[in-house]
This record gives structure tokens, C-alpha cells and sequence, in this order.
């Protein structure tokens, strides 16, 4: 990744974003990706756990978590095409848990020295 | 003789491995090989520790568990020594069955913050270089099909979509035309040609 353009560049081939370009990913730009993520997750750990213990105890008031769904949600909304059906089940605020689990749970599950490998086997098999 | 001693820790869990380097290969001696006991401490939690024989079908059964929780299957891991269920979609049930005979099994509850705790304390042990274990969870290689699928699925369709496009609509198009094609009509035209 020689810029952050090109990561910019990289990230507008989803194809859920509102406007996204169809160009083909590369194995080494698909792995150097793959890599970010993995670095975010380790850098962002703390707050990941955080965010799934606040759904945890019943009898806490999950402030944390509402929070985390809230900013989810503005994100989408604010980014990709809401008329799709796969987006559409992430704005559902109350049925979106089940999504938001998986993701922050694969997350954490990739945190260490190899967490990309780990991550790459898991997309593929997704 | 002293025992080595390696913690692999990450937030709430804490994995202690005890051990001795294997001389008879040369090994270092602040390497593990021969694994004699480990502990896995996780807070507000009653202690967990065996030997080797059992460390590793504990490892697999987290990773097995792991894998069910992302893959969004229904997550259930049953052994003889242990079972994790899942209560709901926060919160896993572990049921720790001892080997020793009239020992209740150990119950514990934990979420899925202690879950991924657990499971980053047993990858570092996996990707330690000083602890000799049998891998367990992470294979890294993933298919070999699938990394052609990656590198040549778009290439393979740029050159196999335009003929089949080109193939398929001629096949429509002269399909269309045969119903303006009228046999009858046709063998008239002919009979007329040939008087003259």
C-alpha cells in the first residue's frame, strides 16, 4: 500500500457502498487488507471486549453496546446502499445483534501474530 | 532440576506453561518441550490445570467452539473431557469433567469477552517458538483452489463471458426466427420454381 489513496481507492470496490467502482482486487492488495484489519483489531482490542462484555451481564445497562450499534448504524447508513437487503438487516437496531456479535467476535479472534492467516481462512470460508 | 516457566496473558486470562527442554535434541534451556503441567487462570474464576494430555483436547474443543461461533452454526462441542454449549448469544457454559473417579465436573459460565481472552492466550502458545506443542486451530494454508479462484476468477470470466454472451444470444435470435419459418409455405415457392 504505497498511500492511503490507494487504500481509499481499495476500499470502493465494495460492492454495498452507495457509489463503488468493479475493478478486481489483487491476492497482494486482497492480503495487504487483510493485514490492516488485523492491526486495527490488535490496536482496537481493548474497546472490541469492552463492547461485547456490555452485552453480557443482564442487569447492566448496556450503554456501551447501544452506543456501539448506534454509531454501526450511522456509518451504514451514511455509507452504503440501504436498498440492498444485506444492509437492510444491519440498520434492524434490535435484530442486528446476532451480525454485530459475529463481526466484532471474528475480530477479536484474529489479534494475534498469524491473526491474518486466521482471518484470510475464515473469509474464504465465509 | 528447575522448570520452565512461560505466562501468556491477554486481558483477563492468563495461560501458565511448566515444563523442561528437551536435552537429548540440544534444545535451549529456556525451551519447553516436555510439557509437564499448565494452568489457565481466568479472574473471578476457580482455576483450571492438567497435563499435556489434556491441554490439547481443551485447545481444540475452544477453536472448535470458536469456529462454530463465527460460522454462525449451531455452537455445541461435546468430548469426554469437555463441553461448551452456548446459553445464549452472549454467554458459553463450560462443563469441565474430570478424569479422576466420584469428581464432580467443573462448571463455568463465561462470555464472549473471556471467550476471545482464551482463545488469543491459546494462539500465542500455538505461535510461541519457545513452547514445542502439537498445533492445534489455525491451519495456514488455506486451499489451494481457492487461491486459484482468487487470482484467475476474474480473468477467466473476462475471457469466457463475451463468446458465451455472443453464443447464447445467437441461439436466441435464430430461435426466434424459426417461428417465422413456414415449411409449407416453402415447399409452394419451390413447386413454382420447377415448372419453369
Amino acid at each position: 500500500m504505497p498511500n492511503k489513496v490507494t487504500i481509499w481507492k481499495l476500499r470502493n470496490n465494495n460492492p454495498l457502498r452507495k457509489s463503488y467502482v468493479k475493478n478486481s482486487i489483487k491476492l497482494d492488495e486482497f492480503d495487504a487488507l487483510i493485514k490492516i484489519t488485523v492491526e486495527m483489531s490488535r490496536y482496537l482490542y481493548p474497546y472490541i471486549r469492552e463492547i461485547l462484555k456490555s452485552k453480557e451481564d443482564l442487569e447492566e445497562n448496556s450503554v456501551i453496546w447501544n452506543d456501539f450499534n448506534k454509531r454501526f448504524i450511522e456509518l451504514i447508513t451514511e455509507r452504503l446502499n440501504i436498498n440492498s437487503i444485506r444492509v437492510k438487516k444491519f440498520l434492524n437496531k434490535t435484530g442486528n445483534n446476532e451480525i454485530l456479535v459475529n463481526y466484532l467476535l471474528t475480530l477479536s479472534f484474529c489479534i494475534s501474530d498469524k491473526g491474518h492467516q486466521k482471518l484470510k481462512n475464515i473469509l474464504f470460508n465465509f | 532440576m528447575m522448570q520452565n516457566r512461560l505466562l501468556f496473558h491477554q486481558s483477563s486470562v492468563s495461560l501458565e506453561i511448566i515444563g523442561l527442554p528437551d536435552y537429548s535434541i540440544n534444545e535451549n534451556k529456556d525451551q519447553i518441550s516436555i510439557i509437564s503441567e499448565w494452568k489457565l487462570t481466568i479472574i473471578d474464576k476457580p482455576l483450571i490445570e492438567g497435563k499435556i494430555e489434556h491441554l490439547e483436547p481443551i485447545m481444540d474443543a475452544f477453536y472448535t467452539y470458536s469456529n462454530l461461533l463465527i460460522k454462525n452454526e449451531i455452537p455445541i462441542y461435546e468430548s469426554t473431557l469437555i463441553d461448551i454449549k452456548a446459553e445464549n448469544l452472549h454467554i458459553h457454559n463450560i462443563v469441565l469433567k474430570s478424569s479422576k473417579p466420584n469428581v464432580k465436573p467443573l462448571i463455568l459460565k463465561i462470555g464472549n469477552s473471556l471467550m476471545s481472552d482464551a482463545i488469543n492466550c491459546f494462539d500465542q502458545l500455538n505461535e510461541s517458538s519457545k513452547v514445542r506443542i502439537k498445533k492445534t486451530g489455525v491451519s495456514n494454508n488455506f486451499p489451494k483452489n481457492v487461491r486459484f479462484r482468487l487470482n484467475n476468477k476474474v480473468k477467466f470470466f473476462n475471457f469466457i463471458l463475451p463468446p458465451l454472451i455472443a453464443f447464447c444470444s445467437l441461439i436466441f435470435f435464430s430461435s426466434t426466427l424459426i417461428y417465422f419459418y413456414n415449411p409449407v409455405e416453402d415447399k409452394e415457392k419451390n413447386e413454382l420454381i420447377i415448372p419453369k
